[in-house]
């Protein structure tokens, strides 16, 4: 365990401690060098084989010595970060998932980005209650043993904040893909159908609208139109198979498929059926969209198409030189399925079709690869998402174009890591 | 101890649970499951050994103790190692004859169903006097054995007890009483719904903000560090770094009411009263100059003469229009834009990422 590069709790390896020596951190010695590993098959026998391993001899510890699984000590650098300078305080904050240490399209939950509003609410399961009242037959309140005895349904939905990539709007800022996109987590949910709940209530025709109210001590609330309501949105209490985690809504939390993950009102204890939107703090002051002209766009929910290079990117550079390599990412849209992923490696003058491999599910992260054989020499990494509305990914330059530099949300556009000779890659922006 | 002994003591638990239950097998049921033995078992009034042995009395018999029947080696070393049949060793075995008893010469393969494996244990205990008395005890005591099922689930009351709801589909939950929705129900709408009887005044507010309020957002709301800034900004929604502020952008009073009374002093929620939230709300207005005099009354009846200037410029969602999402255009594939790809902006000229150094960058989110 002593083998980790522990150098302080805040460690972050961001391009410069990189080169400190934070490579490290991805394995030991073979990353120490690009072509480590080929040095050594050049007739020195590896000591990786010839020596004998300490757990090639002794006994391990037995069933039970973790009861609730942990990851492997040499996984210790794989964890969520915040940036500090971004918000005020750590209780109203933010943390990122790192997705340049993840594969596949399902996150672990101990990995899944925290965004609080006035810290994670510790709710006794016991003591939880689900209210559904205003524009309806009959006000309800349900414990958390009534939610789960409705129908239930399991579904695979990304959540991504809207704010996801914000800090990007104004130019290159943050080096690495944690930080640039960091905001996204991809998760099967259990649950039951908000709509189930809603008509075992009784919606009155006059409802148009819900208000989603959170237990925790910032009471987040938001107002959601009855349509979504009443189509895809779930009340989910089990997350990856295993219940909520604290930070993620425990016991139960609003799933609103496609929508900004604001909306996803974690710690759920109440439903209000209305005519009128509520024009809350989250919907008016925040969440709204300032355009160049100083007018704001308001119920900006849907998340559109993006993408982004996982690896390499700025945490994650290649280190094994020249030859075959693999270029993975993520694409999703709060509009369906993705249809294709396109890559580039010259900025986007050239373009050719990934490989998406994985379920491809509606509004759910899509895994796509692309493969070719390194030069060694500089490229910029780029890759576009399409998806099955027929919507493409923009370029940064677009967005800009119809929305200037202050709509903080909503920025899909597409990134670009430099690629270096030496295996870096750094976020930049092209022409 | 053999494997036999270890296996009861293990299932203690289980046999306590079984013998709550004992009621709900079905020996009628079990009568009928019975048939599929009835090629090689006998049992009842002159019950004789067939293929396989007679089955009175089975209960509390040791296996392979019947002196007229000839049974596997395996099945009489079982009983000598302490097989005694009775309802969870007949559970198991029945389930899967030859990997409970390995060596048996029972040919059946065990039954699949549960239900079906108890009910014709049910039904074979009618011919054993022993399991009849075990169940007459258990139901006469049944305090004695508290359930403790694996699933730790609270003790169950009689699911026949229970009331069901009329309303809804799946008749589930309650009527949620009208305390219960008053102690919840909050909100508030730029219309006034929801608004709680009370008042305050700017003078009463600027006391209660600077006691509750003006260590985070500023004396004059100006925020400090990256705490909101509450006040000012005006005129900067087009400027190069906007401040949006209550008069500045926001485009509702009722925001304001709504948001302090449920969710501040941060760190102490829901302290504030009606009429302290009213008197807040005034102050933060009078900080943005939508009221002037330190003497105004804000109440659920003068709520409604208050509107923001900015509200007239908010607008629905119109991403649709945008260039970029016109949809099924095939985007250039080969020889896009003009000329090489060249960098026009590096993250590493702002390098604050975090890694221990105290720089910031741009943009924030609160």
């Amino acid at each position: 365990m002593s083998k980790q590069p522990q150098k302080n709790k805040n460690f972050v390896p961001s391009r410069r401690s990189f080169l400190q020596g934070g490579l490290t951190a991805a394995g030991g010695a073979a990353v120490a060098a690009i072509g480590g590993g080929a040095a050594l098959a050049a007739g020195t026998p590896d000591p990786a084989i010839t020596e004998l391993k300490d757990w090639n001899q002794y006994s391990g510890p037995g069933v039970d010595a973790a009861p609730y699984g942990v990851p492997s000590p040499f996984e210790a650098h794989v964890v969520r970060r915040d940036v500090p300078w971004l918000t005020a305080d750590p209780i109203s904050s933010i943390n990122f998932t790192p997705l340049h240490e993840l594969d596949g399209i399902i996150t672990p939950n101990g990995l899944c980005f925290e965004r609080h509003h006035s810290g994670v609410a510790e709710v006794d399961p016991a003591e939880h209650r689900l209210m559904i009242n205003g524009l309806v037959d009959k006000p309800l309140v349900f414990t958390m043993q009534d939610l789960m005895r409705f129908p239930r349904e399991n579904r695979v939905y990304f959540l991504e904040c809207a704010a996801n990539s914000g800090m990007e709007w104004r130019g290159a800022q943050l080096n690495g893909c944690q930080f640039t996109h960091g905001m996204l987590h991809n998760v099967m949910y259990t649950g039951v159908r908000l709509r189930t709940l809603l008509e075992e209530a009784g919606v009155k025709p006059a409802g148009k609208w819900i208000l989603a109210e959170g237990a925790d001590a910032s009471g987040m609330g938001r107002s959601i139109p009855i349509e979504k309501a009443l189509d895809d949105c779930l009340v989910a209490f089990k997350m990856n198979g295993e219940a909520l985690r604290p930070e993620q809504g425990y016991p139960v939390r609003l799933c609103v498929p496609g929508w900004e993950g604001n909306m996803w009102v974690k710690w759920l204890r109440r439903i209000e059926v209305g005519d009128k939107p509520w024009q809350l703090r989250e919907e008016t002051s925040k969440y709204t969209d300032l355009m160049p002209d100083g007018r704001a766009r308001r119920f900006t929910w849907a998340m559109d198409v993006k993408s982004v290079i996982t690896n390499p990117s700025p945490q994650a550079p290649i280190t094994h030189g020249r030859g075959h390599t693999i270029i993975t990412g993520v694409a999703w849209s709060g509009h369906g399925k993705i249809k294709r992923v396109d890559v580039s490696i010259d900025g986007g003058r050239n373009w050719q079709h990934a490989r998406i491999d994985g379920p491809s599910l509606s509004r759910s992260l899509h895994r796509f690869y692309y493969e070719f054989n390194w030069d060694g020499s500089p490229l910029y990494l780029q890759s576009r998402a399409i998806d099955e509305q027929g919507y493409v990914q923009p370029t940064k330059d677009a967005l800009r174009a119809a929305r200037g530099d202050n709509s903080i949300y909503h920025n899909n556009g597409i990134q670009t890591w430099y690629l270096k000779s030496n295996g870096e890659a750094e976020n930049v922006e092209v022409s | 101890m053999s494997k036999f002994l270890k296996f009861t003591a293990s299932i203690v638990l289980l046999g306590a649970a079984w013998a709550t239950n004992a009621n709900a097998q079905d020996a009628d049921a079990g009568e009928k499951v019975f048939r599929k033995c009835a090629a090689c078992h006998a049992v009842g009034e002159g019950a004789k050994n067939k293929v396989g042995p007679e089955l009175n009395e089975i209960f509390g018999r040791v296996a392979g103790s019947l002196e007229d029947f000839k049974y596997s080696k395996a099945m009489t070393k079982a009983g000598e190692e302490g097989l005694v049949w009775d309802h969870d060793s007949l559970t198991e075995y029945l389930a899967k004859p030859r990997d409970y008893v390995k060596g048996t010469k029972m040919a059946f393969a065990g039954l699949k169903k549960d239900d079906e494996i108890a009910n014709v244990i049910a039904y074979l205990a009618t011919f054993s006097e022993s399991a009849e008395q075990a169940a007459a005890e258990s139901e006469s005591a049944p305090a004695a054995a508290p359930v403790e099922t694996a699933s730790a689930a609270e003790p169950a009351v009689n699911a026949a007890d229970a009331v069901i709801p009329e309303h809804g589909v799946y008749h589930l939950g309650r009527e949620a009483l009208p305390e219960e929705i008053a102690a919840w129900d909050i909100d508030v709408r730029p219309d006034g719904v929801g608004l709680p009887v009370g008042s305050g005044t700017v003078a009463d507010g600027g006391v209660l903000y600077d006691e509750n309020c003006a260590v985070c957002h500023g004396v004059f709301g100006e925020g400090e560090g990256r705490w909101p800034v509450l006040s000012g900004g005006f005129d900067t929604l087009t400027a190069d770094r906007p401040v949006k502020t209550i008069g500045s952008y926001w485009p509702f009073a009722s925001t304001i009411f709504d948001y302090v009374h449920r969710a501040m002093p941060f760190g102490n929620a829901r302290s504030l009263s009606a009429d302290q939230t009213y008197a807040i709300t005034a102050y933060l207005l009078y900080l943005n100059d939508i009221v002037t005099e330190e003497d105004f009354e804000l109440s659920n009846e003068t709520f409604s003469e208050i509107s923001l200037p900015n509200e007239e410029n908010f607008y629905p969602d119109d991403r649709l229009e945008e260039a970029n999402f016109a949809t099924n255009v095939e985007p250039c594939m080969e020889n896009c834009g003009d000329g090489p790809a060249e960098i026009v902006m590096r993250a590493r000229i702002l390098d604050v990422t975090p890694d221990g150094d105290e720089e910031n960058g741009a943009g924030g989110i609160d």
